[in-house]
């Protein structure tokens, strides 16, 4: 199980970088649930002091592939994967948003918050917690490899709507499961 | 499920890159061509089940594209993409032969929905052409039925090997019902949401075999007049059946082993590669190790499709089974020739019971669909069963002394009209011996 996996090298550990103000048991939450999925270390650390540079004004949004390619160069030693919350709107230039966007088999990925807690009002609530570890650890899952599964109960289903993301587990089921250790495995023998 | 292959043709790198990673963590297989031209080069080596085609690109545009590749592969689904301003050219492009258009920046949401209706479509096209095919071929049988031992043991199997991807290999007299197994293993499959695609290689003439499997380039020979799909790539995400594996010819099997081996094969007078992956079920009447040895079979061929392997009992061996299948029959062959027909006498079920069945359980359907249609009354009777006439019953070495002697009696009692003093005389017994007979071998006087 990738939860009780004893992680050899001390060092090694997965960093949770908040960017601009974010609720603290909000990324404490995702700390916990990064540890249970992978059994890294899941750190929080402020690698990245703000997204300004991924602005595009045209759109009003943030382009989110420029801040992973800043996430994976900003990476500490250690640091096997970076995860980036943010609240701004993303999008990547083909479609008119992303929750969302991770490097497959690599070492960054970055959610945002900001539709997030759609239906939900400005009171923080358990739901929208829920919906961020999902979407937390569907991200951090194409990073190593995993991709979209069929399995709507599957924290690697891909969500085409709010309803989705709440509908699925924050869970992998026992394939993405197997393939995530066989992920980690290889990632042991470089 | 197998990966559906993407092909985005756009000039625009940010695009190319943007969407490429985004299909690649929807778990497709993604290349990408910066102009119509090099796309055009990449399909000449490969083939692609969708295209993104920019419609604005420098130098050949995304209807030219289009153009070139509904000529060539009128199968592929190509999705123009274009920005607001050019609407009328996307609506120009579905006139053509477009699947459909997206605006440029599209909502991921009507990405993934459209990628899955055009896999879903291509999925259902395949399994529709076959089925086409297949229409004009009577279905012989409905399901697999016996309560034998023996047929518990092929269920037994077939539970067992469904699940597998492994090839698997049936042997067995014709007529046993091997094309069901096959297809029973698929249905307990994880591709039995994709085509069953039977090929029976001993009914396909040699010299056309090829294009059967492979499909042809239009143009390839005189009567290829369109470019036509091979077997192989409508079994694409379901399974292969091969019948009568035994008959094909030595190049054939070379050509087969081949695409086993790798998956890719070529249509007839066609260069660009294709690729298929399907599971295989051979099936064949001949003794398989024989046929090895004779060089008949490759040998290499041989171990390929042999990864499991059962053999369908013959009817002889599971005569428990004729009555349960023979009113299975009859039940279907009254309904869809709307005649009242009932049931089967005692009579003609213990007649049945003493042929061998040399045609197995084929013959049994052909023979009671023959009864049901001369047959007058609501039953069927021995004579409506014209095969267990004497000359026809045949006496093999077979059968235990008891069956015959059985079938013997009964004869006899038949034709003195159940007179049982004639027929003792005739049989040589006394009468007392004769009753004793029959009540041991539970024959009945026909009503």
């Amino acid at each position: 199980m990738p939860g009780n996996r004893n992680v050899k090298n001390v060092q090694e550990h997965i960093i949770i970088s908040p960017i601009g103000h974010l609720d603290p048991h909000l990324i404490r939450q995702v700390v916990q649930e990064v540890h249970r999925i992978t059994g890294y270390d899941a750190l929080a650390a402020s690698v990245l002091q703000d997204v300004d540079f991924a602005f595009e004004p045209s759109r009003d949004q943030h382009c989110s592939t420029p801040i992973l390619e800043k996430l994976a160069d900003a990476a500490p030693p250690g640091a096997v994967k970076i995860l980036a919350i943010c609240s701004v709107d993303l999008f990547i230039p083909i479609l008119t948003f992303v929750y969302g966007e991770a490097q497959l088999g690599g070492k960054a990925c970055i959610i945002s918050t900001h539709r997030l807690s759609e239906g939900l009002g400005t009171a923080r609530s358990d739901i929208f917690i829920r919906r961020v570890v999902k979407e937390a650890i569907h991200e951090l899952g194409h990073t190593f490899n995993l991709r979209h599964c069929k399995d709507h109960n599957c924290c690697m289903h891909y969500c085409r709507t709010i309803k989705d993301v709440d509908r699925k587990t924050h869970h992998l089921c026992r394939y993405c499961k197997v393939l995530l250790e066989d992920e980690m495995k290889s990632m042991s023998k470089i | 499920m197998d990966k559906t292959k993407i092909l985005i043709v756009d000039d625009e790198l940010i695009m190319r890159e943007s969407l490429s990673g985004w299909l690649k963590r929807d778990g497709h297989v993604v290349v990408s061509a910066a102009s119509g031209e090099d796309a055009m080069r990449m399909l000449k080596n490969s083939r692609f089940d969708i295209l993104l085609v920019d419609i604005k690109m420098e130098g050949m545009s995304g209807l030219d594209v289009l153009r070139l590749v509904k000529e060539s592969d009128p199968d592929v689904a190509v999705v123009m993409i274009t920005a607001y301003g050019s609407i009328s050219t996307a609506v120009e492009a579905m006139k053509k032969g477009a699947y459909d258009y997206l605006l440029k920046p599209f909502d991921p949401d009507a990405l993934g929905v459209l990628i899955d209706k055009i896999t879903e479509h291509q999925a259902q096209a395949r399994e529709n052409i076959f089925l086409r095919e297949q229409y004009q071929e009577r279905t012989r049988f409905e399901s697999m039925i016996g309560q034998s031992i023996a047929m518990q043991k092929i269920f037994d199997m077939i539970e067992d090997v469904g699940p597998m991807e492994s090839t698997v290999l049936i042997s067995g007299e014709t007529g046993t019902g091997k094309g069901l197994a096959a297809k029973a293993i698929h249905t307990k499959s994880s591709r039995s949401g994709g085509p069953f695609v039977a090929v029976n290689c001993g009914a396909i003439p040699g010299h056309i075999m090829e294009s059967e499997l492979f499909g042809h380039q239009k143009g390839a020979f005189t009567d290829a007049k369109e470019t036509k799909k091979g077997r192989l790539e409508m079994a694409h995400g379901g399974t292969l059946f091969l019948d009568e594996i035994g008959e094909i010819s030595m190049r054939m099997q070379i050509d087969l082993l081949h695409v086993l081996e790798d998956r890719v094969f070529y249509r007839v007078g066609g260069t660009q590669p294709h690729e298929a992956y399907f599971r295989v079920i051979a099936a064949t009447n001949r003794n398989v190790e024989d046929a090895v040895k004779q060089g008949v079979l490759r040998e290499d061929l041989y171990y390929r499709l042999n990864v499991v392997s059962f053999r369908m009992p013959a009817l002889r061996e599971r005569k428990e089974d004729i009555p349960l299948l023979a009113e299975h029959f009859l039940h279907r062959f009254s309904q869809e020739t709307n005649k009242p027909v009932k049931m089967i006498t005692r009579e003609a079920i213990d007649d049945m019971m003493l042929y061998e069945w040399p045609g197995n359980v084929r013959e049994l359907e052909n023979a009671v669909e023959r009864a049901v249609v001369v047959g007058k009354g609501p039953s069927i009777m021995p004579q409506d069963l014209p095969i267990f006439c004497h000359e026809n019953v045949q006496h093999s070495r077979h059968r235990s002394l008891s069956e015959v002697e059985k079938a013997h009696i009964f004869d006899i009692l038949r034709e003195c009209g159940w007179n049982i003093s004639k027929s003792a005389q005739i049989l040589s017994i006394d009468r007392s011996t004769l009753y004793s007979k029959i009540k041991r071998y539970n024959l009945e006087k026909p009503t």
